[in-house]
Formats: structure tokens, sequence, C-alpha cells
């Protein structure tokens, strides 16, 4: 991050117009040369030499402050420019910390694991059967099992992430995926009155796309959404087919919607309006792009006070045999 | 027969716990903490399955694989690691390991490959 921090810096500098650049002081430097050099010959030639000289002087000035402009970029497109370049900063940055705190992660969440699967055995003796507490305690471990394969998930794709691995693309029946999330997420919605709605098209092709990228995509923009809304209202997971080639899955919330200033930064790295400690800023720029790796487009839309819509694009492939 | 096994990880905890949930679906299973450890038990005693941790100070997964292929080639080894890119299982599988598993995973998950493992392993054996 401070390295991050001190290139940012460097970058502002070089960009600055300070009074004394470089481009300011070069135009005069030949003026000067040709009157010093013409002052002399003025004296001693006659006022005809020192004019010619003067105009000689301004014609270089002229000239030279010329070649020097450049154009100035437009507000847009310095913008884009600058941005461009801190995206990859921060890209960069995001990788080597994402690869090293998720391989430490997994250890530690391996230890979790297994310690529950041992608890869950140690229940299956006989003297604990029939005990009516047992079965709490197993519900309460498979859910321990559950959150670490939850957490497992989003570590791995942290490294894939980092490691900007190329998707493993398979069949995948996007119903049966959003089924799956929604499961994932529902339980914890539940304690907050949130419902999850499931529109699902019938009958959807399969898609071709990375299986567990997309669980995570979705998960992700799933447990956002009901992050938005807090308590009380809906989560509505829509699937339909959008023209001959394009599946569209749309997760639209109840929740306060994102201000007009945020939605043009909300897949930035590290973008977050969540609490310090509360969200790393990481999480839709890395749906974003997994989608796009995907062949995919995420967008998002909202108005202030009418929730949000993320839509992720994915292109049909056509099974082969198919046209 | 029981089959024996070997688990190589430097987390105390886990390698112990492992132990157990191994032991009691009746596997012999010898936890050490190191490759090196390892390397040298092998000079005493003749395993069916390895299960090799990849992240290790000093001699890590890799390492270790590559040395246990020179001195005991009939034992199968699996790897477990944090993480593995397609590049890494084709390196784990270039030198000799029998397959690989994402850590956490579940202990079925692991069983079933030990069993596979084991199952080539008298295969080739008996053959």
């Amino acid at each position: 991050m401070a390295v991050f921090l001190r290139w940012e810096d460097s970058c502002k500098k070089m960009t600055s117009q300070s009074p004394f650049s470089v481009n300011r002081v070069y135009p005069y430097i030949p003026v000067v040369l040709i009157l010093a050099a013409a002052a002399p010959l003025g004296l001693k030639c006659g006022a005809l030499w020192a004019l010619g000289a003067l105009a000689l002087a301004g014609v270089s000035l002229l000239t030279i402050r010329g070649l020097l402009r450049r154009p100035e970029p437009g507000p847009s497109q310095g913008w884009l420019l600058e941005e461009g370049l801190l995206q990859a900063q921060k890209l960069a940055a995001i990788g080597q910390l994402a690869a090293g705190a998720a391989h430490e992660i997994n250890n530690p969440l391996a230890i979790i694991r297994q310690e529950a699967q041992w608890m869950q055995a140690l229940l299956q003796m006989d003297h604990f059967h029939g005990l009516e507490e047992v079965k709490e305690l197993q519900d309460s471990l498979r859910e321990i099992i559950q959150q670490v394969d939850r957490t497992k998930e989003i570590t791995h794709n942290l490294l894939d992430f980092a490691r900007k691995r190329k998707p493993v693309i398979q069949a995948v029946a996007v119903n049966k995926l959003i089924e799956d999330m929604a499961r994932l997420v529902e339980k914890e919605a539940q304690q907050k009155k949130i419902r999850i709605v499931q529109q699902l098209a019938p009958d959807l092709p399969r898609i071709y796309a990375d299986g567990p990228q997309l669980r995570q995509v979705l998960l992700n923009i799933l447990n956002n959404a009901t992050y938005a809304i807090r308590k009380d209202g809906a989560v509505t997971v829509t699937t339909r087919l959008a023209g001959k080639d394009t599946l569209e899955i749309m997760v639209s919330d109840t929740g306060p919607g994102i201000a007009p200033e945020d939605l043009p930064r909300v897949f930035d790295p590290f973008f977050t309006t969540k609490p310090p400690g509360q969200g790393t800023g990481l999480g839709l720029s890395i749906c974003h792009g997994i989608v796009e790796k995907l062949g995919g487009r995420l967008t998002v839309a909202s108005q202030a006070g009418q929730g949000a819509t993320f839509t992720i694009s994915l292109p049909l492939k056509p099974e082969e045999g198919k046209s | 027969m029981t089959p024996k096994i070997m688990l190589v990880d430097d987390e105390e905890r886990f390698r112990t716990t492992l132990s157990k949930l191994l032991r009691a679906q009746g596997l012999e299973v010898t936890a050490l903490g190191s490759g090196r450890e390892a390397l040298e038990e092998l000079h005493h005693q003749a395993y069916d399955v390895m299960v090799l941790d990849v992240r290790m100070p000093d001699m890590d997964g890799i390492a270790t694989l590559t040395e246990i292929k020179k001195i005991a080639p009939q034992i199968e080894v699996i790897i477990l690691t944090g993480h593995a890119s397609l590049d890494a299982a084709v390196e784990i599988m270039r030198l000799g390991g029998y397959d690989y598993l994402l850590k956490p995973c579940p202990v079925e998950d692991l069983l079933a490959k030990i069993e596979s493992a084991y199952e080539r392993k008298t295969t080739r054996e008996g053959k």
C-alpha cells in the first residue's frame, strides 16, 4: 500500500505544472543566447543588425514554444489515462496482497474444518445417542463446515484473481448455480427478514463458463445486496435470454441504492462504502474481472432510494454440433 | 491388509486431528512434521501412501516429492496444497505424484484419494 501511495504522489507531482518547469524555461534559452550574441554586434554594426537579431530571437521563441506545446488532454481523456495507470498499479498491489493473505488463510481453515469433522465423528459415538442437544451440536458443526467452504471459495478465488488464472470453461447450468448460491445466503437473509426471490427462466440452455468463478461472482453480488438492504426487504434474482446469444442474470435489491457520484466507481479496486474493517473494496472489482474474462459484462444501474440492479451478461456459446 | 499412511505437514494440530480421522477409518497412520523427517523415516519403514503438504519451511512438498521418488518410487504421494493452478498440478504429476487436493478439503475426499492410490499401488505390485 505504501508503495502504491508513493507512486501516486510522484505521478501527481510529475503532471502538475510548476512555474519553474522545464517547458516554461526552455524557450527563453536560445533567445537569451541570440540577444547576448547580437548586443555587441548591434553596437558595432548598427541598428539594422540589432533589429534583425531581435526578430530572429522573437521567431525562435515562438517556434520553440509552439513545438513544446502539446495538446492538453480533455477532461475525460486525462482522467482515463490516469485511471488506467492507477488501475494497473492497484491490480498489481492487490495481486500480491491477495495471494499472500489467501494462501495463509487456507491453513487455519483446513484446521477448523478438520476439527469440526472430528467433533462430528465423536458425536456419532454410542453414548451420545438419543441426547437432545446432540442434534443441535451436529447442526452447528454442519454450519461451521459450510462457512469454511464458503471462505475457501473466497480465498481460492482471490488466488485465481492474483494469478490471473485462465478460466476453466465447462457447461454450467446457471439456474442450478443460482439456487445453490441463494441457499447459501438464505439463512443469514432470513434473520434479517430479507427474502431471496428467484425468477428463473425455465429451460435455459447451459452456458460455457467457469462454474466456481461464476458462483463467486454471484455470491459476492448477493451478499452485497443483502448488506445494502440491512433489514426487511427482498433480493430478486432473475435469469433470462437476451437476444440469441446472451444470457442475463439480474440481481436487484430493495436497498437504498447507490449515490450517483459512487456509481462510476463501484467496480474500482479498494472502493467501498462500508465502514473501515467491514469491506476491502475488492469484491466487485474481482467480479468485474471474472465476468470480463468469461467474455461477458457486469453492469450496475441504480437510482438513489430505489435499490440497485447488477446485471451479469454472459455469452451463450452454442453446444458442439449446433450452429 | 491395512494401508500404511504417512502424513507430512508442518502444522501440528492439522496432522494430529487428521491422523485421528484417518485412524477412525481403520488406516495405520504415522504423522511427521517435515520433509526431512519423512525422508529419514522412509529409510526405516515402508509405506503405501503418503499425504504431503506443499508449503513447509526448510524443504517444501515439491522438493520432498522429488527426493521420495528417488529413494522409494513405489510409494503413492498425494499432495495437499493451499491452492493449485493447472500448472502446479501438471508439475506434481510430472514429478510422479499420484494426485493433489486443495486445502481445506472434506476428509471424505482425502479418503477416496487414499483408497484409489492404495488400489493403484497394490494392482501395480500384484502384476
